[in-house]
């Protein structure tokens, strides 16, 4: 993938293209079940799958966060040798 | 494709061990809980950038914004010297995207889109942000599934110290 395809195809247009976005959503509603609640097949609000994508990756990010926290207070109180080590790293393996 | 998600989800896994490892062994111990969670959410982002193969602009990215912050770290910074190395050949030079003001609604919302995917900023045709939106979600994903599982492990534990005991 080169920086020379998408400059001959850098658009400038305002909006993401019907195709794109039939295509976008198509697959987004494979990952995020709420898009699916969506039956408008033709005009889909490009403004709201993008919304709700970006909503979405914030989310999750914000998991991630909260996740590594929890984490890091779980293994506060954890020794190198004790079973509740064993038993991450077991199931991490 | 649920497949395709679960080779991705172990491969997350394979690379956080790794970076996990790497890390402890180049911090001060003891950490204090904040300290061990940005290391945590470190070698995780690390982890996750790692385990995608091949070019993506959003892996790279995130693997060269985590180098700022490991300054102080010179095991960490030989992951990322390794994972920047694999992909040099393949290294694509990105050019800063002009400034321009957002307009309509999807002007406005492809911006932030652009400011939430890693090197998004940089990526100028809106078909290649929506592919590389589309991997790092599913990439993300697995980030968040993995990390879920680990962390519900205090609840097994529990009863785990209570037998040993």
């Amino acid at each position: 993938m080169s920086n020379r395809r998408s400059s001959r195809q850098s658009s400038s247009a305002p909006r993401i293209s019907d195709d794109q976005m039939i295509d976008l959503v198509t697959k987004l509603r494979q990952i995020l079940p709420e898009i699916g609640q969506r039956r408008r097949s033709d005009k889909v609000s490009a403004s709201k799958v993008l919304q709700e994508t970006c909503n979405y990756i914030r989310s999750l990010n914000r998991e991630v966060d909260n996740l590594s926290e929890r984490l890091s207070q779980l293994l506060e109180s954890v020794d190198e040798d004790s079973p509740e080590a064993a038993v991450i790293r077991s199931l991490l393996m | 494709m649920m497949s395709t998600y679960n080779m991705v989800k172990q491969e997350f896994i394979k690379k956080w061990i790794t970076t996990l490892h790497m890390l402890d062994c180049s911090v001060e111990h003891p950490l204090n809980v904040t300290e061990r969670k940005n290391a945590i959410k470190l070698s995780s982002d690390i982890a996750m950038a790692a385990a995608r193969s091949g070019s993506t602009v959003w892996s790279r990215a995130l693997i060269s914004r985590s180098g700022n912050k490991t300054a102080n770290k010179p095991v960490a910074r030989r992951i990322l010297k390794k994972a920047r190395n694999r992909l040099k050949n393949r290294c694509l030079t990105l050019r800063r995207n002009g400034n321009f003001t957002a307009k309509s609604g999807v002007r406005k919302r492809t911006e932030l889109l652009k400011s939430l995917v890693p090197g998004g900023e940089l990526i100028k045709n809106k078909d290649y942000l929506i592919r590389e939106t589309l991997d790092y979600i599913v990439y993300l994903r697995a980030q968040v599934d993995v990390m879920r599982t680990v962390a519900a492990v205090d609840s097994v534990t529990g009863n785990l110290t209570n037998d040993n005991k």
